[in-house]
């Protein structure tokens, strides 16, 4: 596809995107994603999850707007809380606390929270630009792929998923192979058996993923912090004044560098398969602060440890979109929500799926920059209304959040099985955390297994049972090897260390 | 090691309810293949863990897991207890109920202790996702009398 018709695409997506209900739909997922990244303990994946029911009755379009706006409103609405309160409100605004939070220590919180916001709307912006031009022909592309590239290409997201969720690789893949398993609960997809069902009718169905998803990571959020000490649970915090909420000259220069870079690096980082904003902010504060004029700055209230990052989480966001709709194979978990979601209103992802519906992928894509402008409205001269919220102290913040749960997940399905699923999910959860085990590979495994197996017994066909047929075709191949590159690499690493280890004994 | 033992316990309990389903051949994969094999790879990747943890225990002295400390333990089984309890009740009760003494007991559990303050709050949470819910999104949430 030309640029031309890209742009003409584009401009056909803005009119789906400026219809009014999408308009709506588009701020009704801004202000929620702002107000979920904002809460402690109720992240982006449990937020577009218990979402899912309210956007039963729409079209997919309008679903998908709204879904993908709680997404990247979550990036805007995290940084809140870790510039006034040192809290990261989600995971990926962890490496804004450094910086932000001395910012707003010495009276420049204002400009901190809006350093952030237009970091974020420069990035998202661009990112998006990316994603309209990039994904099409990627699309195009990938309409070669067959079951054994779509099943190789998996096997790989898994495992370099598991590789950067952080922690140890065995726990985060034995996660992922318990998600497949659950996966298989239910109708079997290719011949239509009944597996693991133990002769319950409610079983057939398989798992409801909503279910595993708002366990996991709200309710299993929840349990970790009613365990806190007493004191933490009455804490209420202070909103200082957003007087001088506007940032000098001066902080504009200094961070104009930073976003730009924040961007490449979020860009980049999304199109790999992990918790791309997480990594990307990390990524981008080390750059920062490697090539400052003034290094000694950063801890104690740099700009740019404000303005890199910040970018750089949005851009990854962004870009996470493209393996998404150009696959139709999310690499992180909140995009393998959407794409339940988009499963459940009949959309069926993958590389064909710009060309069958380019009013959803065009519309969803201009709905972005809409959302991303309401998003720097909402946290420009709005940031101060969100911000009370956190006066709410913990003790009542956490059962109402329970309430929530329990309220959307019954709506999904108005099945009591769901309730307890996700209630033995929350548990599990808890567990997991104290564990140190990760629940991303399970999530997304859990999503994607049945989409493997039917990729896995569909190549086996094709081949009369050789698995040859993995490795002859190329793009299969190279997907392979580099999956058996990461697995390796831990091996690898371990043994330089030891041969270092004997080395440094011998002598 | 608790952990790993019980994903080897999930690797042969899937191996084995998979081996039911009919596995068949690499030719014509049936139902239980997939689980089959997966499970297999489960159990194999728990047994290296647990090799790994063992070893590892050797050096350091047996492993020691971050236990919390007894009272917040107590209340989290507390408030996942009355969670369990309430959504027991969700039939019985009715929604609007249920949601109240959902939000009394964890009220209380995590320290709310004036009567009034929690009687206040729950009638107000358990009022306004009322509202929300059943009469603004219709959704047919459980009730029990005069349609609450």
């Amino acid at each position: 596809m030309d640029v031309v018709g890209a742009l003409q695409y584009l401009a056909a997506g803005f009119s789906v995107a400026t219809a009014p209900e999408n308009l709506f739909y588009c701020l009704a997922g801004a202000v929620v994603g702002t107000l979920v990244g904002v809460l402690p303990g109720l992240g982006p994946i449990a937020g577009i999850a218990l979402l899912i029911p309210a956007t039963f009755n729409l079209n997919a379009t309008s679903a998908i707007i709204m879904l993908a706006g709680i997404y990247y409103g979550a990036m805007y609405g995290g940084s809140t809380t870790s510039i006034l309160l040192n809290v990261p409100g989600e995971t990926a605004s962890v490496m804004t606390c450094i910086d932000g939070y001395q910012m707003a220590r010495k009276g420049r919180a204002g400009p901190a929270l809006a350093i952030c916001a237009i970091g974020s709307f420069v990035a998202g912006g661009l990112a998006i630009l990316g994603l309209a031009f990039l994904a099409p022909p990627l699309a195009d592309a990938a309409l070669a792929f067959g079951p054994p590239e779509f099943f190789s290409l998996m096997v790989f997201g898994f495992v370099v998923l598991s590789n950067v969720t952080g922690g140890s690789l065995i726990k985060s893949l034995m996660m992922a192979l318990v998600g497949l398993i659950i996966g298989t609960i239910g109708l079997d997809p290719v011949s239509g058996n009944p597996r693991f069902t133990f002769g319950q009718v409610s079983l057939l169905g398989g798992i409801e993923f909503v279910a595993v998803a708002i366990g996991l990571f709200g309710i299993g959020e929840v349990l970790v912090n009613v365990e806190q000490p007493a004191e933490v649970l009455e804490q209420r915090v202070l909103v200082p004044r957003f007087r001088d909420l506007y940032p000098s000259l001066q902080d504009l220069k200094e961070s104009v560098g930073a976003i730009l870079r924040g961007t490449g690096i979020g860009f980049g980082v999304g199109l790999v398969p992990g918790p791309a904003p997480v990594i990307a902010t990390y990524a981008s504060y080390m750059v920062e602060k490697r090539i400052s004029d003034h290094p000694e700055a950063f801890g104690h209230g740099a700009i740019e440890g404000v303005a890199g990052p910040e970018a750089a989480n949005n851009a990854a966001c962004q870009s996470a979109f493209i393996p998404l709709f150009v696959l139709g194979i999310p690499f992180a978990p909140p995009t393998a929500i959407l794409l339940g979601a988009l499963l459940i209103h009949g959309v069926n992802p993958g590389p064909a799926m710009i060309a069958e519906h380019p009013q959803l992928f065009w519309g969803v894509v201009a709905s972005m920059y809409i959302g991303n402008f309401i998003l720097l409205l909402l946290n420009l001269p709005f940031v101060p209304l969100f911000a009370n919220i956190l006066r709410i102290p913990k003790k009542v913040l956490l059962p109402l959040v329970m309430l929530f749960c329990l309220t959307g997940m019954y709506s999904v399905n108005n099945f009591m099985l769901d309730l307890w699923v996700m209630l033995g999910c929350g548990a599990i959860g808890y567990l997991m955390r104290k564990w140190a085990y990760e629940g991303a590979p399970l999530l997304l495994a859990l999503v994607l297994g049945p989409r493997l197996e039917v990729a896995f017994r569909q190549s086996l066909m094709i081949s009369h049972g050789g698995f040859g047929i993995f490795v002859e075709r190329p793009v299969s191949l190279v997907f392979l090897l580099a999956t058996l590159g990461f697995l390796l690499l831990p091996l690898f690493r371990y043994a330089v260390r030891s041969l270092g280890r004997r080395k440094a004994t011998a002598a | 090691m608790t952990p790993a033992i019980l994903l080897l316990l999930f690797g042969v309990a899937t191996a084995v309810l998979s081996l039911q389903i009919r596995v068949g051949t690499l030719r014509a994969p049936g139902s239980g293949f997939f689980p089959f094999y997966v499970g297999l790879l489960l159990i194999l990747l728990a047994v290296i863990h647990l090799a790994e943890l063992r070893r590892r225990g050797r050096d350091r002295g047996g492993d020691k897991m971050g236990a919390p400390p007894q009272n917040s333990w107590r209340r989290v089984l507390l408030f996942l207890g009355a969670t369990l309890l309430s959504t027991g009740l969700l039939t019985f009760l009715g929604y609007s109920l249920a949601a109240f003494v959902l939000m009394a007991l964890l009220l209380y559990i995590l320290g709310v202790r004036r009567w009034v303050h929690v009687v206040a709050i729950a009638l107000c949470a358990a009022g306004v996702s009322y509202a929300l819910f059943v009469l603004w999104l219709q959704i047919p949430l459980p009730t029990a009398g005069f349609g609450l």
